[in-house]
């Protein structure tokens, strides 16, 4: 497993970075914004002693999540010991449990790393602690945490990579009033973008790694959720069908050169992030593209490079959006549209998220979990901004914009959530990257066979079967 | 190097003990605290490291001569053995050879100091630095990229880009929208024939809003038909208040202005040209019986250059038809080119420094012998100054092979995503940090490479170390 959480950095690290910053950022403009929603905690009583707790998060991440913890400091008298883990949280955690000195309760950013301590039997089953505050998750979410029929995790943050962001001012030059719901609108639209002249989308590449994410959101979308299971776990190869139709799927859209900001050539030397500046530039410049296909992280790019940027499509104080960064820029995204044919499809989710698991059965370890399972806890967090529940109770009311409350609400809404499959490969991961970009490179049908056969031989090598 | 010093030292300590017994002790004791730190930083590491190759993933099963065969059944050891080949063949020559021109020039020039320290300048900034540098200079938006940007100049110099480039990707072909065709030859012309008297409407998309208002177009608007004159409008095809109507002239559609049209017969041949007006209207006047169509010059789409990919994986050698593996070995990749590139940037002044040490100990009486004999500069040069700087050039050249068998801070820095496994500029020591360290953690496939890299070093190295010993 080491090495699966190793090759999980490279695209992480761009994420917590951004989380962060985005995080500052909407905490200062958020702070001016009266709390309407209460935020006491749950009735707790007081117990008393100190609880050591383990979560990726860091600096300004760290700061919000310790005021989510603070109502329950002041109730419970409990003193918490947190220690932020960055990136190296799932391989702290198992360093720790091997050791002998796990915290009492740690947040992890993927649920492989619970079905394995669940297996081992280093963390306590939840249902006697939650009681009925489990069913405040969708089916989808308790389904990637339960191991044996027992639930091991309470989901506390999520993210969503189901988002495809666009410059509502672009979309106004080519006069489409409508987002698309499905991949054949995405398709139209795009051409109808082509004809005013703007280019569509700026296609994020990088190291790849964007362009799997943007593949798989397709291939979930093409084959759906147990497909996309059972082809992370190489359970059906990736010279399969289901394999085939995404990546022709997929080819609709890369195989338009003139779709693609800077061509095929310009798509491939176009970097995280600075292929969202092309869409949401900075002051001084001009959008270049309308479109792109990026996880809810990049919020923190946009509103960073420009502080005007507003969310939604009305523009900041009535004003009508403009695609210039210097006046009333905004930003929005729609979901990532499944083909028509596929529309059962389209409350399937990609994305990720942090869990809470127990280590340790103490009274407040258990009184911490069924905290940060609880409404309010989440209600703080969304206050402060940067932040998306995947916990029903969590209001939508409590998030800072439309933008964000939308996001939100397709967390709480996914009828299947899926993690990224790259990051579920192990040391082929880079590879897969790779074979993304050669994709890209080169969208043929004779292309496609080629490069599903080479992946199929590399998961079979990395994986053992 | 570390290691000749402690011989040195040893056997020097040695003979002096085998004199003066009295010291031997003492010497010994000044010298355990370097041997413990050789021993703990370079001997023992080196030991682990080939025992790792032998081990799997985690080092914790044997697993034989495995390690060692999958590096050598993939294609990526091979791009990388390919890479380091291109640096050891390309670099270290022509490092030596700007080092002992710039060491040659600098002794004739005034102002000698000052420009030895700016070649030796960037020898002192971090390689990530100079990598931060080269990266911006690469780039491919030739806004970016100082590179990009000089070759466009030159290339809009020649042949300057049309008032209506089309974007990368983007076809003359798919402008066409109403009225419009594509003439054999690849233009854009009228789908109708017209004659003397008649108007065409010719509509065009795929060009930005922007575009048109920044070149003072006003909203289309069709010429008044007159006698024996074609006239027409070129325009803008695209309404935002009906984006999926075509073909009619709406009054939020702007006309296209000083787009260079032709009229030309059935044979080709060009009768009359003209220029539209900020109305996209345009009149041929006297045209003389007969049919013609409208044709819009491709001049006025042709593109700016758009850049060129230097740190891409393109290859400059022709791999069309080659078997994956022959192509690994045989392609040349622009990267590697480009990487040198910054690295000669970067090690230029260090050989200079080195060279013009040597030639000031150079004997100048062989070389006042040259002149008094009438041998000319070059002459001079050739025959003399070069084959009595050849052990400093030996030494430089060798340094230089060494230095770049172990390749890997530039081409991480630079290639980022280039560097990894398989990757176009992937080296030896790339590939050793990303599968020992990168991506997925495999401690034996890493000690492995890194065995076949120590292999590939030690004949380098035991030249310069005989050479050295030597003297």
């Amino acid at each position: 497993m080491s090495h699966v959480r190793a090759s999980l950095s490279a695209s992480r690290r761009h994420k917590l970075f951004s989380v962060a910053a985005f995080t500052g950022l909407l905490g200062l403009a958020v702070s001016m914004v009266p709390t309407s929603a209460s935020t006491a905690s749950p009735a707790l009583g007081h117990i008393g002693g100190s609880i050591s707790l383990w979560a990726e998060w860091t600096s300004t991440e760290q700061q919000d999540f310790e005021a989510v913890l603070a109502p329950f400091e002041a109730e419970t008298g409990v003193t918490i010991n947190y220690s932020g883990k960055g990136s190296n949280m799932d391989t702290a955690i198992d360093a720790a449990v091997a050791g002998g000195a796990p915290p009492q309760v740690a947040l992890v950013p993927d649920p492989g790393t619970v079905l394995a301590l669940a297996k081992k039997g280093a963390i306590q089953p939840l249902a006697p602690v939650l009681g009925s505050e489990a069913s405040n998750y969708g089916a989808a979410w308790n389904k990637l945490v339960t191991y044996n029929g027992k639930l091991y995790g309470v989901w506390f943050k999520g993210a969503n990579k189901n988002t495809i962001w666009y410059n509502p001012a672009e979309f106004a030059l080519a006069g489409i009033k409508k987002t698309p719901t499905t991949w054949q609108q995405l398709l139209t639209d795009a051409a109808t973008l082509k004809r005013a002249g703007v280019t569509p989308f700026s296609l994020c590449t990088d190291i790849g790694w964007p362009v799997a994410d943007l593949w798989q959101n397709v291939y979930l979308k093409t084959a759906g959720a147990t497909n996309y299971d059972a082809l992370a776990a190489h359970t059906i190869p990736w010279t399969g069908p289901t394999v085939t139709t995404a990546f022709n799927t997929l080819a609709e859209l890369i195989g338009q050169p003139s779709y693609l900001l800077g061509g095929t050539k310009g798509a491939l030397a176009n970097n995280y992030p600075v292929c969202v500046d092309k869409v949401f530039p900075k002051p001084g410049t001009m959008p270049q593209a309308a479109m792109v296909i990026e996880a809810d992280f990049i919020v923190s790019e946009i509103v960073g490079n420009s502080s005007g940027y507003t969310a939604g499509t009305a523009g900041a104080g009535g004003k009508k959006c403009t695609a210039s960064p210097a006046g009333t820029p905004c930003y929005d995204f729609f979901p990532f549209p499944a083909p028509a044919a596929d529309q059962k499809n389209s409350s399937a989710i990609q994305g990720s998220g942090d869990v809470a698991m127990l280590l340790k059965s103490t009274a407040a370890a258990k009184a911490l979990i069924k905290y940060l399972g609880s409404a309010e806890a989440g209600e703080i967090w969304a206050h402060l901004g940067g932040f998306a529940s995947p916990n029903k109770l969590v209001p939508l009311s409590s998030y800072p914009d439309p933008v964000t409350q939308a996001d939100a609400s397709e967390l709480q809404h996914a009828t299947s959530f899926v993690f990224s499959l790259d990051d579920l490969q192990g040391s082929w991961e880079p590879s897969l990257w790779q074979d993304m970009l050669n994709f890209v490179k080169n969208p043929t049908a004779k292309n496609i066979a080629s490069i599903q056969k080479t992946m199929q031989a590399q998961a079979t090598a990395a994986l053992g079967h | 190097m570390a290691v000749v010093a402690v011989d040195r030292q040893q056997g020097r300590a040695g003979r002096k003990g085998m004199r003066h017994g009295q010291h031997h002790l003492q010497s010994l004791a000044f010298l355990v605290p370097g041997a413990i730190l050789l021993l703990a930083i370079v001997v023992w590491p080196t030991i682990a490291t080939v025992r790792y190759s032998f081990y799997n993933g985690t080092a914790t099963k044997a697993v034989g001569l495995s390690n060692y065969k999958s590096l050598f059944s993939t294609a990526d050891t091979l791009i990388a053995f390919r890479n380091n080949v291109i640096w050891v063949l390309v670099f270290p020559f022509i490092v030596t050879v700007i080092g002992l021109v710039f060491a040659v020039l600098s002794e004739r020039i005034r102002w000698s100091t000052a420009f030895k320290t700016v070649i030796f300048l960037p020898i002192v900034f971090s390689v990530t630095a100079s990598s931060l540098v080269f990266t911006q200079i690469f780039q491919l938006d030739p806004h970016v990229g100082v590179l990009n940007a000089i070759v466009q100049t030159v290339d809009d110099w020649f042949s300057p880009p049309g008032a209506y480039p089309l974007s990368a990707g983007q076809s003359a072909a798919s402008l066409a929208t109403s009225g419009v065709v594509v003439a054999p030859h690849g233009a854009l012309e009228s789908s109708k024939t017209v004659s003397a008297g008649g108007t065409v409407k010719m509509g065009l998309t795929g060009i930005s809003a922007d575009t048109l208002t920044v070149l003072g177009a006003r909203p289309a608007k069709v010429p008044t038909p007159s006698a024996g004159t074609v006239t027409g409008l070129v325009w803008r095809d695209f309404s935002i208040s009906n984006p999926s109507n075509i073909s009619a002239v709406y009054p939020d559609e702007n006309g296209f202005a000083d787009l260079h049209l032709a009229l030309v017969r059935s044979d080709g041949s060009t009768v009359a040209t003209t220029t539209t007006d900020a109305f996209g209207g345009f009149r041929f006047a006297d045209v003389g019986p007969g049919n013609f169509r409208v044709q819009i010059n491709a001049s006025n789409f042709k593109p700016s250059f758009s850049g060129t990919f230097w740190l891409g994986p393109q290859s400059l050698t022709p791999t069309g038809n080659l078997s994956q593996t022959a192509e690994a070995l045989l392609s040349i990749p622009l990267i590697d080119i480009s990487m040198i590139l910054a690295y000669l940037w970067i090690w230029a002044g260090f050989t200079m420094v080195v060279v013009a040490a040597g030639l000031a100990a150079l004997d100048r009486e062989a070389l006042e012998a040259a002149h008094v004999d009438g041998a000319t500069e070059w002459q001079t040069f050739r025959r003399v100054t070069i084959p009595m700087l050849a052990p400093v050039l030996t030494v430089v050249l060798v340094t230089m092979v060494i230095n770049v068998l172990k390749i890997f801070d530039i081409v991480v820095n630079l290639g980022i995503d280039a560097s990894q496994p398989g990757g176009q500029a992937s080296t030896l020591a790339s590939d050793v940090y990303y599968l020992g360290f990168g991506g997925g953690v495999h401690t034996g496939l890493a000690s492995a490479l890194a065995v076949i890299l120590f292999v590939l070093v030690v004949p380098a190295m035991l030249f310069n170390l005989k050479r050295i010993s030597g003297k």
